[in-house]
This record gives structure tokens, C-alpha cells and sequence, in this order.
């Protein structure tokens, strides 16, 4: 058990440490001027540019200049934004939590959707519902996540007007940033409309949800479907078969178990997927998370703050994906070496 | 026909005829191959059966509807768009863009992803470990975060596009070869080839590659949909193809303005897409079905 | 740079501070009920007209924050007092008295109470900090004033004196004929004196147009790049003031979600409806339409200081070889009148004889034949990112021209970049050829020839030819000195030929100016001379869509 954690832990030292190496050389590639692609500030004056070469210790060698980024990173002195002149701390602080909440909600619904249904599909294979499950799967993951999110706008928004097309909330309703998680930063809040804006949240909330899930949801049935369909017919459920339990039975006891273990590692391969759905809907939606800011970076050529979003949305991947690994270790000691996905 | 033969059951068909008859017996499998089959046909020979030049604009018939619509002809089967130019004729320039660079993209990935693989394979030891440990780093960056900082050192277009996207499908390649090669050493029918005293690249050319071949083309297949999905998203966020060149995501990107008054310049580029996707897709579960089964006899 | 650092964690602090305090204050339903939402097309460069000619920047703040000492009345264009309740000119027009009103409240916010009323020392220090490089605050957030520069005007001050506490007096060197108008643009607005010493007191000088104090009908509670500008309702203003409580600028770059929301209803107004969604807007019963021609030009300029573009021929080859008439049928949709000079025919100084070069790529040809050009030649043009009424669409004409460009034998590349970062290029001069435009900023057609040809405007980026020609600046001097309207018109018929003669810019055209919005939104108008302006819109009391006639 220790050394497990042990090995994860040291896995995770040594990945962060080979990207903030490679973010460290970032601003030598980028185009331009190297001081302001480090600190985003754009010297005025030659007094200025020493002042700012000595603080990012670009006088000294390349392995101070490292220590001197690491102590950076580690103190939260991130630079400043080139467009906005705000710390890029304090707005990844802002932004990072919309892209978690965006995620927490489509993973949560492809598991709950996903999961029951790619069982039923697998213990009835071969069936109408399987087909039918098998065949949405497959259309699933072939929606380009952009199209996807398009038809749900021309359906919901335009052409019934259930749902509004962009935000995370109405702009009217002024809730103040505390954690940057909408829902608990409504319940923080001291104004008088909390009920009438939670309704507005979650209305926001449904078609970006929907766009990035149903991909996931896509890829969920299908690996569960199949490992179910392995699981059912292992002797050990044709003996419980023969000893005369129901299948029910059977599955809750054995099968559903047994069937999801081999799952986990097919969701940590598909945390990187789902971040790239979740910042192309970002930008489709205004979800003002940590995706559409590292995109309109990219048009602005605002390199701090592209340097600093890909080690966060990185990092952010890394950890998710590693913890995933880790509980898949815990929940099945015996597995020798982590399996990816399999033919 | 087959000779005749009086011993029909000991008749064994090769591997793949094999998995062509497996693959065969599924219709929704076939009809996707048919799908794909056209679109292999129209990266190849696209610009031959285009009516009109993909570029070629007329001011005097802007937004015309596509054949179908009432005030649709025949001359331009899917209308025009904006500038006048044909929809029909884009479209087929794009899909073969499109198609044809991530075909493209994949060749290459998978080359380097399964050299690199076999030689992270045959590696013991704390070398394996570091290069394992790199590989599932990269692994962790997401493809629009790769192209991110690929089109901010090299600036946009569709050659960086793709350089972003091949190097965002190598470790994957890596990932299976190496877990492939690391399991079949340790298989019995290696460990005769050891006894019987052969090189370990003769171990690898003759026992392990044939082997792997299934693998990689199953992994290719899945490779190609995830290239074309990635090669128009980074078309529609103006992070790819420039405005020169005709790619589905891009033309799709662009019909946005007029999406109003013409929505089907924004529905046929998304159906071309998701038509190509997912007979990739269909093709490949196929292939991936027909092997089990055939595994299974 | 241990100060700046400091300081911009001292700004970061401040400004994450002032996100938390907006929260603390009252915040009720009705802030959200009696609230108008504006979809606008970019993010404003400051909230400081004085420093930006951007129509995105005045749009933001020239009519909500700000008052200006003189107004033009949107029906006719006629001068009418602003904060000035009345003015005096000398007998030899050199001399200007403004009378100032009295209980002009400036806006107290979470940032800053003001504990005076407006006075003559607002306006002063307002003019003073553009007209006199010595002014503590003129170096402040750049330090160029592009529209007063470009047009001259702070070297025809002679000096600005108060007389009393509402009173001051503005001397300037010769006459001027358009200087009242000048004092009525978006630009001219007055800023508060009392918060700029505040925020010196402070060490945080340059937050005067970040975080700005006016005196207009809204006061600026918020602004967050890429999402959203928040007004609320000046309590106190000057004049009636019964718009909406609450004023938000919901910043969306494409236009077909501009469009999507205004369906939607998530935005009640949008900026720049594209051309091709009209007929849409008029179909649906939920949405509004409102047009009028507009005091604009939407022209290619050609960066007269680049070889080969310092030759007035190739410039009139490439002018030859465009076709005009197929940019307005496909860019503008018809809606939109084709320019032969500068100015629309609403103004009093256009020339309905007025030449122009036709559609020849023949003559282009061969023009560029005598000329020679380099066989890898390339030009580069231009194109704004962002729709505005003098051109809805700059890529698509980029795409036309470059077809024509093509047919010549031209072979030529589309730029396009962030708003931001592309007129910071365009300053650089590191274009070959720009699509991009002018809007009226009042009727006086000095505020066209002057801004976009004069060599005094080169500096100040609106001059986007870089074009300077004496001769032609002494006639727009010359027009200026004048007051008779005739005689002023005929001066500009000459500099219109001195335009077609040397090609600095391709005229190409006067396009309509569109206000879209939803059906229960009362009192929209459109502004020619300037910026939006949100005076009288109210949500209407009528109940459902199903009740309201079309």
C-alpha cells in the first residue's frame, strides 16, 4: 500500500517536473521579446528591462534561471497577463474553477447515464436495446464535439427557445466571484434572487453539459458493454448461475464489479479527450472557464498567459489522470502493469 | 469458386480471409466500408469528378440553395456559398484535405509511434522506466493543448496543425507496442525461438511484427477518426487550415455568419464529418469484432 | 521593477477587491428585472474616449460615463448644450466663453466618492491633460490623443482659462470653424479632477481610464475582458433619467451569436447585425430593425510610405482591376451607396460629379506592365477582424480582392488578427494595404479629409494611407478658415480631385447603419454622429409576444 503511493507519488514528481522543464523553455521558442514573454510586462525603459532581467535572474545561468522559475511558480508570482494587466494567478484562479465544474458535471452524468446503461446492454446483448445502445454509442464518439454542440444551440436555443446559448449564468443576475464555482458561489452570496439564479445556472448549464458528456457517455457504454459481456460469461457467474441465484443477484454481487475495474483505466485515458471537448464547448458556449481563456490567448499572442494555462490544464490532466490510475490500483492490487486501452 | 474439395471441414481459411468473412457477416460493418470506400475514393481523385474550381467565385449567385430547395438548381447540387463558389465542389476539395491529411497524419504516427514502441519494449530495466514515465506525460496533454503551443511558436496553418496532431497520436501507438511487445516476449513460442538460439532481431521480424500487425491497423483505424475530429476542431477554432485552403472544419467555422440564411453551409460540412467519422468507426469496430471472433474459434 | 512589480499586484489586489466589493452591495431583483443587456462586438481598449478612436471604446463609455460640454441632437445634427448650459463666441471667432451648469453630480462608486460637484476645473483639466504634453496626466496610459492630434487641435489652443467657478474661456489661434463640433464628439468628454488627484495621492494614476468617474447617466461598476462590461443607473444625473437600473455589455465577437442571442433573448440589443441576418430580423416577430444611411466610409488603404505603393500608378492599377459594384452586391448585400470621394451624400460637401476610376483590369495590366514589378511580388492585405457599419464583412471583400488581384497576375495574402493586436500593427505601418473605415464622429466633413489624409495624422493611426501631400493639407487648412458653406464646399471638391489623382485610398462604400433589437425594448435610435447611446430605452410594460402586432 505504501509503496504504491509511494510509486504514484514519485510518477507524479517526475511528470510535473518534465512540464514545467518544458514550460520553462517555452518563452525561448515563442516569437518575440523574451522579458515579456516571461513576466507579460513590456519594459518601458532600459532600467526597467535590468530590473526585470535581475528579478527572473536572466544575468545568470540557465540552472539559476530555472531555481529562480520554480520559486516563481511555487510563490504563485505567475506574471501578468499581457492584454488584461491582471495577474494570470488571479485569473486562472477565476477561470480554472468554471472548467472543473464543467467537467465534474459531464463526468458525473456519463458515469450515471453511461454506466447503467452500458450494463443492461451487456448482460441483454444482442437484444433491440443492445443494438440500439450500440448503435448511439457508435454515432456517440463520431459527433465532431463542436457540430454536436452547434445542433444542440439551433435546436434548444433557436428553434424551441428552452435554453439560452452562452454563459454560465445571465449576466444580469451580479454574482460575486468567491470560490468561482457557481453553485456554491450563489449560496455564498448575500443577494435576494438566489432561487430565480440557480434556475438561471442550471439552464446554462444543461447543453454544455450534454455536448461534452454525451461523447464520454459514448465511450463508457461501449467499454462497459463489452467487459460486461467478458465478465457474464466467466465461470465463476456460470457457477453462481448453476447454484440457482437470480441474475440480478449475479450481477450486483459479481458482474457489476468485476465488469468496472477494467473500466477505470479507459477513463483516465479519456481525461485528456475530455478536456479537449471541454475547452472547444467552452468557446462554443462563452463558458467562461480556463479553455476559452488559453484560446483567446492563442489570438491575442499573449504568451505568459499561454505558458501558464497549458502547465495548468496540463497539470490539472495529469493529476485526474494519476489519481484515476491510483484508485484502479487500490481497488485491484493484483493488476501487474496498468493497462491502456485494449483491442 | 473454391476447387472442389471432399474435406470441406478441413478447410482453413488464411487469417485475413478470415477476418473478411467475419467482418462480411455484419451489414451494418459492410455499409460502413461502403461509406468509407467513397471517401477513400474522393481523397483520391476529388478534384477530378469537382464540377466547378473550389475557388472560383460569382458575385451574381450568392447563397443559392442547395438542388433539393425549391429555388435550388441543378448546376450547383449543394448551392453556393457567400462568394458565389460551389458548395458541392468545396466539399469535395475539403474532405479531400481532410481525409487525406489525416490518413497522412496517422502513417506517420504510427510509423514512429510503433518504432519508437518496439524499442521501449525490448528496453529492461530503469531505461524502460524513464521512458515510460516520459511517455505517459505526454500522453496527458491533451491534443488542442499540443497544437496550442505548436501554433504559438510556429503560428497557424495546416501543416503545424498536423505536426500538432501527429505528435499528439505517437504515444499512443508507443503505449500499445510497447505493452504488446513486453507481453509476447514473455509468451512460450518466444521463449522456443530463445531456446532454439535466435538474434533478438530475428525474434522480433519473424515471431513478433506479423502479430502485430492486427494491432496497429485496429489502432489505426481509431487513430484516423480521432485525426479527422481533431483536424476539423482545430480548422473551426482558426487554429489550422487558413483561409485559402478549403477543410471541413474551417468552411464550417466560416458559414457561421451566414448560418440564418443558409444553414445548410453549416449542416453539410458537420454531416461530412460525421459521415467520414463514423464510417471509420463502424469499419473499425467491424475489424476489431471480427478478429475477437476469429480469435475466439 | 520591483515598483512595477509591486505595483501590478497592488493592481491585481485592487482589482480582484473591487469584483468582491461589487457583490456587497445591494443587490435586488430589480437590478435584474429592469436591466438591458447590449451585445457588443469587442472588448473597449479603456474606458477613455480621449485615448482611442475605436468605435468599441467610445461605445462603451462616451454616452453612459461621460457628458461632453456640447451635444449633438441625433435627429439633425445640430449643436446643443451639454454641460455647458450656453456659450459666447468672440466677434473674430477666436474667442469661445462656456457657461457651465450648476449640480452636475460626478458618480460615487466602491472605488471613489467624489465630494464636490462638477466645475470648471473638471473641464479644464479634461482639455488640458490632451492640449499640453506638460499636464501631469498627459503621459498617463500612453500618452496619445489620436483624434485631437489627428485633427490638429491641440496646437490651435491658445490657451484655457477659468474665469470662475462655471465659467472658462478657450482662445484659439485662428478661426475655426468646426471647433464647436470637435467639443461635441465622443471624444471630448469631461473626466473629474478631484478623482484624478485622488488616484495620484494613491500612486495609481493610470486607473483614471481603466476604472473611470463621469458625470453620465451610467456609472461603471465592472469590466472582464472577453465576458461582459456592468452599468448601473446613476442616481443622481442631471437629467431625467429613467432608463433600465441596470446596463450590461455582453462582449461576443461573432456575429451569429450576437444573432443567437438577440433570439434568444439573452441580449436585447446587438451591435452590427450582419448584412446577410436582415431579412431575418425583419421575418421574426420578436425582433426590431431600425436603418438609416450612415455618415461612413468603408475604403482600401494603400500604405503610400511601402514600395511599391509609393507610386500613385500601382495604386490606381489596383484600383482599376477591383470591381466595385460585386463587393456591394456580395459584402454589403445592395445596402449600402457606392463612394466615388470621401464623404455620403448626406453631408453638404459631397460631389455627385465626383470621378472615380472604373472596373478596367486591362488598363491594370498594362499599367503594371510599365511599371514593373518584381516577379515575386506579394501584397498583403488587410483585413479588420471585427464587423463595423462602414464594412460588415473585411474578410469576404479580402477574399473578392484577392480574387481580382489574381486575374491582374497579383498574388496576394489575407491578414487578419485580435483586434487589439492588429491596429497596433496597422500603427507600425506593417501593412502593405488595410480594408478599413470611418465613422462620422460629427457632420462637419473636416472630420473626414482631415483625419484620414492629413500628414498630421499619420502619427495617430488614422491616417491609415500614411498619405501626406502639402498641397492638400493647405486646402483642408483653407477650408477651415471659412465659414461660408459654398465656399467651403468648393475647397473640398478640390481636394476630391487631388484624392483621385494621387489614389492614396480606394473609395468603396457608404453602407446603412443597422440597430437591431427585441420587441419590448422602447426608445432605440440610432446615433450617426458617434457613439450608441442608451438615453431613452426602456423596457416596454406589454405582456407576451402574442399580444404585440408586428
Amino acid at each position: 500500500m505504501y509503496k504504491t503511493s509511494f510509486r504514484y507519488l514519485n510518477l507524479l514528481f517526475f511528470t510535473l517536473l518534465v512540464l514545467l522543464t518544458f514550460s520553462f523553455f517555452l518563452p525561448y521558442l515563442f516569437p518575440g521579446d523574451l522579458i515579456s514573454n516571461m513576466s507579460g510586462v513590456t519594459p518601458a525603459t532600459d532600467a526597467q528591462r535590468d530590473a526585470l532581467e535581475r528579478s527572473l535572474k536572466l544575468d545568470q545561468s540557465i540552472f539559476h534561471q530555472f531555481g529562480q522559475y520554480l520559486k516563481n511558480i511555487y510563490e504563485g508570482e505567475w506574471g501578468v497577463n499581457k492584454v488584461t494587466f491582471l495577474s494570470i494567478n488571479s485569473e486562472v484562479r477565476e477561470f480554472l474553477p468554471a472548467t472543473i465544474e464543467l467537467v465534474f458535471y459531464a463526468l458525473v452524468l456519463a458515469i450515471f447515464v453511461g454506466i447503467p446503461i452500458g450494463v443492461l446492454s451487456g448482460i441483454k446483448h444482442h437484444g433491440i436495446f443492445d443494438f440500439t445502445t450500440v448503435s448511439f454509442s457508435i454515432a456517440g464518439y463520431s459527433f465532431p464535439v463542436f457540430w454536436l454542440a452547434m445542433i444542440f444551440i439551433t435546436v434548444f436555443c433557436l428553434q424551441l427557445g428552452w435554453l439560452p446559448t452562452s454563459g454560465r449564468i445571465d449576466l444580469l443576475y451580479d454574482i460575486p466571484t468567491k470560490t468561482g464555482f457557481i453553485m456554491i458561489d450563489i449560496a455564498l452570496s448575500d443577494v435576494d434572487y438566489k432561487s430565480q439564479a440557480y434556475q438561471n445556472a442550471i439552464s446554462h448549464l444543461i447543453l454544455p453539459t450534454l455536448s461534452v458528456s454525451i461523447v464520454t457517455m459514448a465511450i463508457f457504454i461501449r467499454f462497459v458493454r463489452r467487459s460486461m459481456m467478458d465478465v457474464m460469461t466467466k465461470e465463476y457467474i456460470v457457477a453462481a448461475k448453476s447454484r440457482g441465484f437470480s441474475t440480478a443477484q449475479i450481477v450486483f454481487k459479481h458482474g457489476l464489479k468485476n465488469s468496472l475495474i477494467p473500466i477505470l483505466p479507459i477513463l483516465a485515458l479519456q481525461v485528456s479527450t475530455l478536456i479537449t471537448n471541454v475547452m472547444i464547448v467552452e468557446t462554443i458556449f462563452s463558458w467562461p472557464g480556463i479553455g476559452k481563456w488559453l484560446i483567446e490567448a492563442i489570438y491575442q499572442q499573449n504568451y505568459p498567459a499561454i505558458r501558464i494555462g497549458m502547465l495548468v490544464v496540463s497539470v490539472l490532466v495529469l493529476v485526474m489522470t494519476i489519481s484515476i490510475e491510483f484508485l484502479t490500483r487500490l481497488l485491484d492490487p493484483n493488476r501487474e502493469n496498468v493497462e491502456h486501452a485494449t483491442v | 469458386m473454391q476447387r472442389f474439395n471432399h474435406y470441406q471441414e478441413e478447410y482453413y481459411p488464411s487469417p485475413l480471409m478470415h477476418v473478411w468473412i467475419e467482418f462480411k457477416r455484419s451489414h451494418i460493418a459492410l455499409a460502413g466500408f461502403v461509406i468509407l470506400s467513397i471517401f477513400i475514393f474522393i481523397a483520391l481523385f476529388g478534384d477530378l469528378i469537382a464540377p466547378f474550381d473550389p475557388s472560383q467565385q460569382n458575385t451574381n449567385a450568392i447563397l443559392l440553395p442547395p438542388s433539393w430547395e425549391p429555388n435550388g438548381t441543378i448546376i450547383h447540387i449543394f448551392g453556393t456559398d457567400s462568394l458565389g463558389r460551389d458548395v458541392f465542389s468545396r466539399i469535395l476539395y475539403a474532405c479531400q484535405i481532410t481525409f487525406g491529411v489525416s490518413i497522412l497524419i496517422v502513417m506517420v504516427a504510427a510509423f514512429v509511434g510503433v518504432s519508437l514502441g518496439v524499442v521501449a519494449g525490448l528496453l529492461s530495466g530503469l531505461r524502460s522506466s524513464i521512458v515510460n514515465h516520459l511517455f505517459d506525460s505526454i500522453m496527458a496533454i491533451p491534443t488542442l493543448l499540443i497544437a496550442i503551443i505548436i501554433v504559438a511558436i510556429l503560428g497557424t496553418g495546416l501543416s503545424n496543425a498536423m505536426l500538432a496532431i501527429t505528435l499528439a497520436l505517437i504515444p499512443q501507438f508507443v503505449h500499445q507496442t510497447r505493452t504488446f511487445v513486453k507481453t509476447e516476449l514473455q509468451k512460450d513460442y518466444v521463449m522456443l525461438d530463445k531456446l532454439d538460439g535466435a538474434s533478438r532481431r530475428r525474434i522480433f521480424f519473424s515471431s513478433i511484427l506479423p502479430g502485430m500487425l492486427e494491432l496497429i491497423v485496429v489502432q489505426a483505424t481509431l487513430a484516423i477518426s480521432i485525426a479527422i475530429i481533431d483536424i476539423s476542431a482545430l480548422g473551426f477554432l482558426n487554429l489550422g487550415a487558413t483561409t485559402g485552403m478549403t477543410e471541413l472544419g474551417q468552411m464550417l467555422s466560416q458559414s457561421l455568419d451566414v448560418a440564418y440564411v443558409s444553414p445548410w453551409l453549416v449542416t453539410l460540412p458537420g454531416l461530412f464529418i460525421f459521415l467520414m467519422v463514423f464510417s471509420v468507426n463502424i469499419v473499425g469496430e467491424g475489424l476489431r469484432s471480427a478478429l475477437r471472433n476469429r480469435l475466439k474459434l | 521593477m520591483r515598483d512595477s512589480q509591486g505595483f501590478n499586484c497592488r493592481l491585481a489586489l485592487l482589482m480582484y477587491g473591487v469584483i468582491l466589493l461589487s457583490g456587497c452591495s445591494p443587490a435586488s431583483i430589480d437590478n435584474v428585472n429592469n436591466a438591458f443587456s447590449y451585445c457588443s462586438e469587442s472588448n473597449p481598449g479603456s474606458f477613455n474616449p480621449q485615448l482611442d478612436t475605436s468605435s468599441t471604446t467610445a461605445d462603451a463609455s462616451a454616452h453612459l460615463i461621460y457628458d461632453r460640454l456640447l451635444e449633438f441632437n441625433p435627429q439633425n445634427g445640430r449643436i446643443i448644450p451639454g454641460l455647458a448650459s450656453s456659450w459666447k463666441i468672440s466677434d473674430d471667432g477666436l474667442v469661445y466663453t462656456f457657461q457651465l451648469r450648476r449640480g452636475v453630480v460626478f458618480h460615487s462608486t466602491n472605488y471613489f466618492s467624489p465630494s464636490r460637484n462638477f466645475n470648471a476645473d473638471d473641464v479644464i483639466f479634461s482639455l488640458e491633460r490632451w492640449r499640453n504634453p506638460q499636464h501631469p496626466f498627459h503621459e498617463i496610459n500612453g500618452g496619445t490623443y489620436p483624434y485631437f492630434e489627428s485633427i490638429g487641435l491641440s496646437s490651435r489652443i491658445k490657451h484655457v482659462k477659468r474665469i470662475n467657478g462655471y465659467r472658462i474661456e478657450v482662445e484659439l489661434f485662428e478661426p475655426n470653424s468646426a471647433f464647436l463640433a470637435n467639443l461635441a464628439t465622443d471624444f471630448a468628454v469631461v473626466l473629474s479632477a478631484e478623482y484624478a488627484n485622488y488616484l495620484k495621492d494613491q500612486g495609481m494614476p493610470s486607473q483614471i481610464d481603466r476604472k473611470p468617474i463621469g458625470t453620465g447617466p451610467y456609472q461603471f461598476v465592472s469590466f472582464r475582458q472577453n465576458q461582459h462590461v456592468r452599468y448601473r443607473r446613476h442616481q443622481d444625473y442631471f437629467l431625467p433619467n429613467e432608463g433600465p437600473e441596470q446596463i450590461v455589455y455582453d462582449i461576443t465577437q461573432r456575429s451569429s451569436v450576437r444573432m443567437a442571442k438577440l433570439i434568444t433573448g439573452e441580449c436585447d440589443a446587438i451591435a452590427f447585425p450582419s448584412q446577410s441576418d436582415l431579412s431575418v430580423i425583419e421575418e421574426r416577430k420578436e425582433l426590431r430593425l431600425l436603418e438609416k444611411p450612415g455618415l461612413n466610409i468603408g475604403f482600401l488603404a494603400f500604405n503610400t510610405q511601402k514600395p511599391p505603393f509609393d507610386n500613385p500608378l500601382v495604386r490606381k492599377a489596383i484600383g482599376l482591376a477591383i470591381d466595385k459594384t460585386s463587393i456591394l452586391d456580395a459584402v454589403y448585400l445592395g445596402q449600402a451607396i457606392r463612394a466615388k470621394s470621401l464623404v455620403p451624400s448626406a453631408s453638404w460637401a459631397y460631389e455627385s460629379s465626383a470621378r472615380e476610376l472604373g472596373y478596367n483590369p486591362v488598363r491594370a495590366r498594362e499599367i503594371l506592365q510599365e511599371v514593373g514589378l518584381p516577379d515575386d511580388f506579394e501584397l498583403d492585405i488587410w483585413a479588420i477582424p471585427v464587423r463595423r457599419a462602414y464594412n460588415p464583412d473585411a474578410q469576404k471583400m479580402a477574399q473578392l480582392i484577392q480574387r481580382y488581384l489574381r486575374d491582374i497576375g497579383i498574388k496576394s495574402n489575407i491578414i487578419s488578427q485580435d483586434w487589439t493586436l492588429f491596429r497596433q500593427n496597422l500603427s507600425l505601418g506593417a501593412h502593405d494595404a488595410v480594408l478599413i473605415g470611418w465613422n462620422a464622429d460629427n457632420g462637419d466633413p473636416d472630420n473626414f479629409y482631415r483625419p484620414l489624409l492629413t500628414c498630421d495624422a499619420i502619427p495617430f493611426g488614422t491616417n491609415r494611407a500614411m498619405w501626406c501631400n502639402p498641397e492638400y493639407d493647405r486646402l483642408i487648412e483653407l477650408a477651415l478658415l471659412s465659414t461660408d458653406i459654398d465656399e467651403r464646399r468648393l475647397i473640398y471638391h478640390q481636394a476630391n480631385q487631388i484624392i483621385f489623382n494621387e489614389y492614396p485610398i480606394m473609395p468603396i462604400a457608404h453602407a446603412f447603419q443597422y440597430q437591431a433589437f427585441r420587441y419590448d425594448i422602447e426608445g432605440m435610435q440610432i446615433n450617426p454622429f458617434g457613439s450608441i447611446r442608451f438615453d431613452n430605452v426602456k423596457r416596454a410594460e406589454f405582456g407576451t409576444l402574442e399580444n404585440v402586432q408586428n
